[in-house]
């Protein structure tokens, strides 16, 4: 092992310094949710309590933000399903050469480079001319899947890049059809790579705000609510929706890695290499 | 939601109409036995989606209408702008439109919501005369701006065009209404405030702020204006172009000048910037105002000497609702001047359309306090318990009639509307 | 698995991948290209106090381009993009940079680049209001500040002002730019360095003429992502600078809540145009398919 050099240090603070910045204001609305029963929404802390935290769960006097969570939940459910078996379909498709690939290729990067407001109101219009009703479920559900198809697609690129065809010529030269070797070749040694994509759909879903402001009618998600409470809420529940909210996510991350654990031992355990090398 | 087929809900409409009037009356007041026991179980079924300001959509009233009336009300709370829109390009999102008159200005043409007849309105002939004549009292002149009465009425029931005086067509049942002013920080600023022309002094230069919603916005700064002896106004409701530009250059120079420290779209945010010291003088609503109080930091909704800038809101119905919906939204609205209502929202600060009926819902230190200006005997308590002004302590502005009737102008509609939204938008990109 | 004979395909592998792009190709085409269109049509559209109504006028376009906020909202909104994308590249590179090369073993790395990620995952609304209890004119950083005595009194200009709206941003979408950078970073083949060391190279020369241009591609996708983000915030620009403050975006999605659709679809045209011909200078010096 060589001696570390003076500027792994310095970088290493360096580094420090920026974890400290992405999680410092989240620790400081963490904090600030634990204020007394008559603390505002700035310090200094006026008592310590969790107050805050069952007054989340008694009714508001404005708004329903458990609807809207369990609206966001139903939604990021919905997201995450399409965007990986689409996701998986396209990267196969993809694969080969087709006539209008690139095209194509272009259409879904231009989905992430197009900015998110645009979305929302280009959607919003055609649902207001076409006089169809603006709901979560459908203009919501289908703007949001502009956003979460990209990258969907991108890591299936990255996935397909990597991935050693051999296997899939050795199940046709025994005879597999092509619907088998998918089946039982190729999507068991991908899956480990599609609980990143199903995460990035379900927390790009879940999170998504500007692409669902004008599409999700008379029902707000939960960013919508949030947005909703930051022009609505005086008191610190508001804070300790954040702290909730950003405990919910973090925990729907750890069930994911652990996921991916399990997937990436069991298929160690059997022999597989497919995830070697991809983060 | 459960819809009636509309089949059964018409045949069903017509046995029932004759017995509304009656039975609004008796469904007002909870009792709800006696009643053909058809409709008082298909009531149930109804749920009326309504939406509409924070101010005013408070679950509470839900869960109060489920009590008295049985059927369900949802509610959606929204930013002014959302609402504007919703009530302009959504209407077969809501049955129920909570919004100001203002709005109603602006949207009725788009044939969302329809007229109500004041015949069905129980406590009709007890809505103060501000909504009806536009008149406080007799001798009251008529503020400037879009005063409620004037876009209160229309001709007949699919009337388009807004009518003079009372015609038995009522656009906006009214609910709620108050007069603003400039809320400040005494603790801050250490010496009397008595005029709108204080929002530009430079002395509060960085501590300012204004509301960022133009009909309401161009309103205070025409006070401001105004009272500097910078711009005379022909109409401050109805401003030419020159008007404007002058108005809006005035306040450009003003922001470029650092003199805002912010501005806020809902009167939540007013409350964040007063209570944590960020502004010191602000345009600012009356809830916010003890609001703030409430945190135990002194904040005084001071009143002024040009006056005050008024608003009202009142209640729609969509142009979609017939009937069963629709007689059970005429129970609503009856239910709504019915007083327990009005009772919780005169104890947040804000006056009911109908305050002889609110009067049974409030105690009588409440009464003194809120609406006759008196001190306070005991502890003032919001409607959800929390003490909100100590005892001895006398409303800002005073009584109901001196406060109302300080009324200067009131949020504007113009002719020159799209002018103005452009110039404010300018400014505030400035 | 049964071993069947290989029997003739009843589609041809292209037909075959035009049916498993359909789903993808429909959605995108209702969803985005379609919409794009509308944005374009509704642009020279009329409108009135509560709705829009076809018509074919360019009153909306004329308003754009002679008002003279149009020309302040663009410069503002590129200064807003300029600062932030100076911040996240130097910030992005650096913890890429240290992360592939300065720590050595791939758990380390895996763990501590999770550790960056993980709060991308969390609502950005209530990662942006985070920042102004912190900023305030009695936030933490004052007091802290003030206790120190580096300061007599509050600093005005650390919340609701054009610094604010940076910080934000950086904050938000810095991990746009470490990921991609990372990605390029880790696929740089290792003897290169090496051999370079080896050739007499300090670590800073590998850094600026091996590193560097390898890890070019990682920061072009990187950047794409934190313009695009950061020409089409309105939200974050009206949080932080206290509404002060006017982006493209936010005259868009004040024009939307005024019920102007069609000037809102008319800037938003222009936007994307704008956006566009960023991207597209961008992308000349990058392959974005290969780079994954």
């Amino acid at each position: 092992m060589e001696r570390r050099v003076p500027s792994f240090y310095l970088l290493g603070a360096f580094f420090a310094l920026f974890i400290l910045f992405l999680y410092g204001p989240t620790l400081t609305i963490g904090i600030l949710s634990f204020q007394g029963p008559n603390g505002g929404l700035t310090f200094p802390m006026n008592g310590a309590s969790v107050h805050w935290f069952a007054n989340l769960f008694e009714q508001q006097a404005v708004g329903d933000f458990w609807g809207a969570f369990s609206r966001s939940l139903i939604l990021g459910l919905m997201v995450m399903v399409s965007t990986v078996s689409l996701s998986v379909m396209a990267g196969l498709a993809f694969r080969e050469r087709f006539r209008g690939a690139n095209i194509l290729f272009y259409l879904t990067i231009s989905s992430l480079i197009i900015p998110s407001i645009l979305v929302s109101l280009g959607v919003g219009l055609i649902f207001n001319i076409l006089d169809w009703e603006v709901q979560w479920y459908s203009s919501g559900f289908g703007a949001q899947l502009t956003w979460t198809l990209p990258f969907g697609l991108l890591i299936m690129f990255a996935v397909f890049n990597r991935f050693d065809k051999s296997y899939e010529e050795a199940a046709r030269d025994l005879g597999a059809s092509w619907w088998q070797t998918i089946r039982f070749v190729v999507l068991p040694m991908i899956a480990p790579m599609l609980i990143g994509v199903a995460l990035f759909g379900f927390t790009l879903s879940y999170d998504e705000f500007a692409r669902t402001l004008l599409t999700a009618g008379s029902k707000n998600t939960l960013p919508l609510e949030i947005f909703g409470m930051t022009t609505n809420v005086t008191t610190p529940v508001l804070y300790a929706l954040g702290t909730m909210t950003t405990a919910f996510s973090l925990g729907i991350i750890m069930v994911f890695l652990v996921f991916a654990y399990w997937m990436r031992a069991r298929s160690r355990r059997l022999g597989n290499d497919a995830g070697k090398g991809m983060v | 939601m459960k819809k009636i087929p509309l089949k059964a809900a018409l045949s069903r409409r017509s046995v029932l109409k004759g017995a509304a009037a009656v039975t609004g009356a008796a469904i007002g007041s909870g009792a709800i036995t006696g009643f053909p026991t058809i409709w008082a179980q298909n009531i149930k079924n109804v749920t009326l989606r309504q939406f509409g300001t924070g101010v005013s959509n408070l679950n509470e009233f839900a869960a109060k209408v489920s009590e008295d009336l049985g059927f369900t009300l949802e509610m959606t709370a929204l930013d002014s702008d959302s609402v504007t829109q919703r009530a302009a390009t959504q209407p077969k999102s809501f049955d129920i439109a909570d919004i100001e008159y203002w709005i109603c200005k602006k949207v009725w043409g788009a044939g969302n919501l329809q007229a109500m007849d004041t015949s069905k309105i129980k406590n009709y002939d007890k809505i103060v005369g501000i909504f009806k004549s536009g008149k406080l009292t007799p001798e009251s002149v008529i503020a400037q701006g879009t005063a409620p009465h004037s876009v209160g009425f229309v001709d007949g029931p699919n009337g388009k065009s807004f009518a003079s005086s009372e015609t038995g067509w009522m656009t906006l049942i009214p609910t709620i209404y108050n007069a603003d002013t400039l809320g400040i920080r005494p603790d801050l600023i250490g010496r009397p405030i008595s005029t709108w022309a204080e929002l530009l002094n430079p002395e509060f230069k960085g501590k300012a702020s204004i509301l960022d919603i133009s009909s309401i916005g161009i309103m205070d700064a025409a006070m401001v204006c105004e009272s500097m002896g910078e711009v005379t106004y022909g109409d401050k409701g109805n401003m030419t172009k020159e008007e404007i530009d002058k108005t809006m250059a005035i306040f450009t120079d003003a922001k470029k000048a650092g003199q805002f420290r912010a501005f806020w779209k809902s009167f939540d945010e007013s409350v964040n910037l007063m209570a944590s010291g960020e502004v010191v003088i602000q345009s600012m609503w009356s809830p916010a105002i003890t609001a703030v109080r409430s945190k135990g930091i002194p904040c005084v909704y001071q009143p002024l000497k040009e006056g005050y800038r008024s608003w009202g809101g009142g209640l729609g119905l969509s142009a979609n609702l017939s009937g069963l919906e629709l007689e059970a939204a005429y129970e609503y609205i009856n239910w709504y001047l019915d007083g327990w209502v009005g009772g919780f929202l005169m104890r947040q600060g804000y006056y009911s359309a109908v305050p002889s009926t609110s009067k049974n819902y409030m105690s009588e230190d409440e009464w003194g306090f809120w609406f006759e200006g008196k001190p306070a005997q005991g502890d003032i308590k919001n409607p959800f318990g929390k003490v909100m002004e100590k005892a001895g302590t006398i409303r800002d502005g005073g009584s109901f009639y001196d406060r109302m009737g300080a009324v200067a102008c009131w949020n504007a509609v113009m002719d020159e509307n799209k002018y103005m939204v452009r110039k404010w938008n300018e400014f505030i990109a400035a | 698995m049964s071993v069947e004979g290989r029997k003739r395909p009843f589609f041809t592998a292209e037909q075959v991948s035009w049916i498993l792009v359909a789903p993808l190709l429909i959605i995108l085409l209702f969803f985005l290209f379609l919409p794009m269109l509308t944005l374009i049509q509704v642009s020279f559209w009329d409108y009135n106090e509560w709705t829009f109504f076809p018509a074919f006028i360019f009153d909306n376009y004329v308003y754009i381009f002679t008002s003279n906020v149009t020309f302040a909202t663009y410069w503002k909104t590129i200064q807003l993009t300029l600062w932030t994308w100076f911040f996240c590249t130097v910030i992005g590179f650096t913890v890429a940079y240290f992360l592939a090369f300065h720590v050595r073993s791939l758990t380390w790395q895996i763990a501590l680049f999770l550790l960056c990620t993980i709060p991308f995952w969390t609502s950005n609304i209530i990662r942006m209001i985070s920042w102004i209890p912190f900023l305030g004119r009695n936030g933490i950083a004052n007091s802290a500040l003030l206790e120190v005595g580096l300061i007599d009194a509050p600093l005005e200009w650390l919340l609701f002002s054009d610094f604010a709206v940076v910080l934000a941003f950086v904050h938000l979408f810095t991990l746009f730019m470490v990921v991609p950078v990372f990605n390029t970073m880790m696929r740089i083949d290792k003897s290169l360095i090496e051999a370079a060391r080896d050739a007499g190279a300090s670590g800073f020369r590998i850094l600026i003429e091996v590193i560097l241009p390898l890890a070019k591609p990682g920061i072009m996708i990187g950047s794409i992502f934190v313009v695009t983000l950061v020409m089409g915030d309105f939200i974050t620009v009206r949080f932080m600078s206290g509404g002060q403050s006017t982006s493209v975006g936010r005259v868009i999605s004040n024009e939307i809540a005024l019920l102007q659709y069609p000037a809102a679809a008319a800037n938003a045209v222009v936007l994307l145009a704008t956006v566009t011909l960023i991207i597209a200078v961008m992308v000349r010096y990058v392959d974005i398919r290969k780079e994954l």
